[in-house]
């Protein structure tokens, strides 16, 4: 696939936190592409690394993270040219290649909308913050463009909004404030860290619906971090499972929910809570717990709690096999099909 | 904001009020006799009517609640009273207050900035050079106590080196004004200075850490601006008010409890007046700088409130 195609393009991304002087490896071997125009949602339980594996592309990571990929490369189409940025190769986490890219280019919306916003700033001036930084605009102009971009997130009553601070603002409404900060500079990859965790569920719909919006009409790229299948249902293209620091299976939407190959994946999708369970039908969980990642055995990391596991599980390493175009999952159970990288 | 002052400031008055009750009637409750001070043993005994007749003249017989209100009424008109030497307290305070305030606001203004600015760095390079020092001299500032850092550096500058007067404020007959107050400012100021630095330092660099892990630095970096607007804009105000709140609140310390100091270095403010006065059993003196001291310490919490409002709209929407 040509870089028109793919926006951000991730080979072999390895976090490592150092810890009491140990190091423990957070995300392993990780790979995934994010075609342009698509939302690309990454699930897995808590602690698998969706946040760190996004965290570190973006590097918003503390000086105890050791960052490693053979690639991180993304694509910027602007004018219909594709300008290619080797993240992986950039040295200072915050330096003035990292700055330039953040904002215009990429840009993230946080879990919690309570703390991320910076309680003694207007949100309109937090808005504008990035716009003036970026493109150089006077005060007022940027001023039109943030309420203009109100308007466009359903803040109601802009004029009034805009001078107001965030505890001013309800959960649903700094959400949204927190998205414009992300989507004020018109960046091309937004990765949204479970944007909705923190809200509560008649909000997460329409905060859902406004990401939606803003992929489909302005052909935005995003990356979905959640665990909520219901939203990954609803929202994706494409769905990469991790488990553990490990992309575990990675496909199209079809690919993981009609012909779920992993047998991760196939126990989060049967634990998922249904309306209308039963009387006495129990939902099903996934049994065990996630191992300690400061002491892991060889092979793989979920072979303790596998139905399906076998010896062969526990030996080495487990290589990623590509059962269909685009479908690749990380089981010895289709070691019949060719191997990737 | 301006019906918030107002309400700050109103609400300082039935504090003094109450602060006066406490010191006048808390020190009337010594049973110290003013007269025993102007009159000597031998006469006292001689003439036990003059000695009544005075005591009716000055009203010391009247009921305390009397007297209460008559003392209160002489503040009010700006009349301190004497001292039990017969000279006027208004008159020695005009003099001294300036002294002590000098002291003050120097070491003040010093710690502020270097405890302000070597904490701030710290947290930003944290377990970096500058953060290892800082926490190490942070530690022996506070350990050692005042009276020991005035001690070893009079030693050193006046007594070893002879760099600088070990006590007073002006020397008689100095043609240079600034340069005398400079040489007789610098050791005490310096002696407040490194207690209050070692304090500022930890404390600053322990909240600008705390805000640097919070979630807004985040978002500010990834706005993509440099990272000096993310230390100080986004940084800097949200760790300075728990800091600022701190600093305040030294100021009547400094102003009353330098006394240390100034009796180390024989300085002519109001915390040698106040000890002298206690030790005289001077309750006249006492009592106003007592109230000085009191309403220094009001003053400065009404600035830490008002600062809080303008540097967190939070607090100001709480009105």
């Amino acid at each position: 696939m040509d870089t028109k195609e793919i926006i951000l393009d991730v080979k072999n991304l390895n976090t490592t936190f150092v810890s009491d002087r140990k190091e423990v490896r957070i995300v392993k071997n990780v790979s995934f592409q994010v075609k342009r125009g698509t939302a690309l949602a990454v699930v897995g339980e808590s602690g698998c690394g969706k946040s760190v594996t996004m965290n570190s592309i973006m590097r918003f990571l503390g000086k105890n993270a050791k960052i490693e990929a053979d690639s991180i490369q993304y694509n910027a189409l602007r004018d219909g040219k594709v300008t290619e940025y080797h993240l992986e190769q950039i040295k200072n986490p915050n330096g003035p290649e990292m700055r330039a890219l953040r904002g215009p280019d990429m840009s993230m919306v946080f879990q919690d909308p309570m703390s991320s916003l910076n309680p003694v700033y207007k949100v309109g001036d937090q808005v504008a913050e990035g716009l003036i930084q970026h493109t150089g605009m006077k005060k007022k102009e940027a001023r039109e463009k943030v309420l203009e971009m109100f308007r466009k997130l359903g803040i109601p009553d802009p004029e009034e909004r805009i001078d107001c601070y965030p505890h001013q603002f309800s959960g649903g409404m700094k959400q949204r404030v927190v998205i414009a900060i992300a989507m004020i500079c018109n960046p091309e990859l937004i990765i949204c860290d479970e944007p909705t965790t923190a809200l509560d569920v008649t909000i997460q719909a329409q905060i859902m619906e406004l990401l939606k919006d803003l992929q489909v009409k302005e052909g935005k790229s995003i990356v979905l971090i959640t665990h909520n299948m219901g939203l990954v249902a609803e929202m994706a293209d494409e769905v990469c499972v991790m488990y553990m620091g490990r992309v575990v299976e990675f496909g199209s939407l079809e690919d993981v929910f009609d012909r779920t190959s992993h047998p991760y994946t196939k126990a989060l999708l049967r634990s998922v809570p249904v309306l209308g369970l039963a009387d006495g039908q129990k939902l099903e969980t996934i049994p065990g717990s996630t191992p300690n990642p400061a002491n892991l055995k060889p092979g793989c990391e979920f072979a303790d709690r596998c139905p399906e596991c076998t010896a062969a599980c526990r030996e080495k390493d487990i290589p990623t096999f590509e059962i269909s175009p685009g479908h690749r999952v990380r089981c010895l159970k289709y070691k019949n099909f060719p191997e990737v990288e | 904001m301006l019906k918030f002052i107002l309400k700050k400031l109103l609400m300082m008055i039935p504090m003094l009020l109450v602060i006066s009750i406490i010191v006048f009637f808390g020190l009337q409750a010594t049973g110290i006799d003013p007269i025993n001070f102007m009159v000597s043993p031998e006469v006292l005994s001689a003439n036990a009517d003059n000695v009544e007749a005075l005591r009716e003249s000055l009203g010391l017989n009247d009921p305390l609640i009397v007297q209460y209100f008559r003392w209160l009424g002489n503040l009010l008109h700006g009349d301190f009273g004497y001292a039990f030497d017969g000279t006027s307290i208004a008159s020695t305070l005009a003099v001294r207050m300036p002294y002590t305030f000098e002291l003050a606001g120097y070491s003040l203004i010093l710690s502020a900035v270097i405890g302000i600015g070597i904490g701030i760095i710290s947290a930003i390079r944290q377990n970096g050079i500058i953060d290892y020092v800082g926490r190490v001299l942070a530690v022996l500032g506070q350990a050692v106590p005042q009276f020991l850092v005035g001690i070893i550096l009079i030693q050193i500058f006046s007594i070893k080196l002879g760099w600088f007067p070990a006590a007073n404020r002006v020397s008689p007959g100095a043609t240079n004004q600034f340069l005398d107050a400079f040489q007789h400012l610098f050791l005490p100021v310096t002696t407040l200075t490194i207690g209050m630095v070692a304090v500022l330092m930890r404390y600053a660099r322990n909240t600008m850490l705390d805000v640097l892990n919070s979630d807004y630095i985040k978002t500010a970096r990834s706005k993509g601006i440099p990272e000096w607007k993310v230390y100080l804009k986004h940084g800097f105000r949200n760790a300075m008010k728990p800091v600022l709140v701190i600093l305040m609140f030294r100021i009547p310390t400094l102003i009353g409890g330098s006394v240390v100091v100034e009796s180390v270095f024989s300085y002519p403010g109001i915390g040698m007046t106040m000890t002298n006065a206690i030790v005289a059993n001077d309750y006249n003196v006492v009592m106003v700088t007592t109230l000085i001291i009191a309403a220094t310490m009001l003053i400065c919490s009404f600035m830490v409130d008002v600062l809080n409002a303008i540097m967190d709209p939070r607090v100001r929407l709480g009105e």
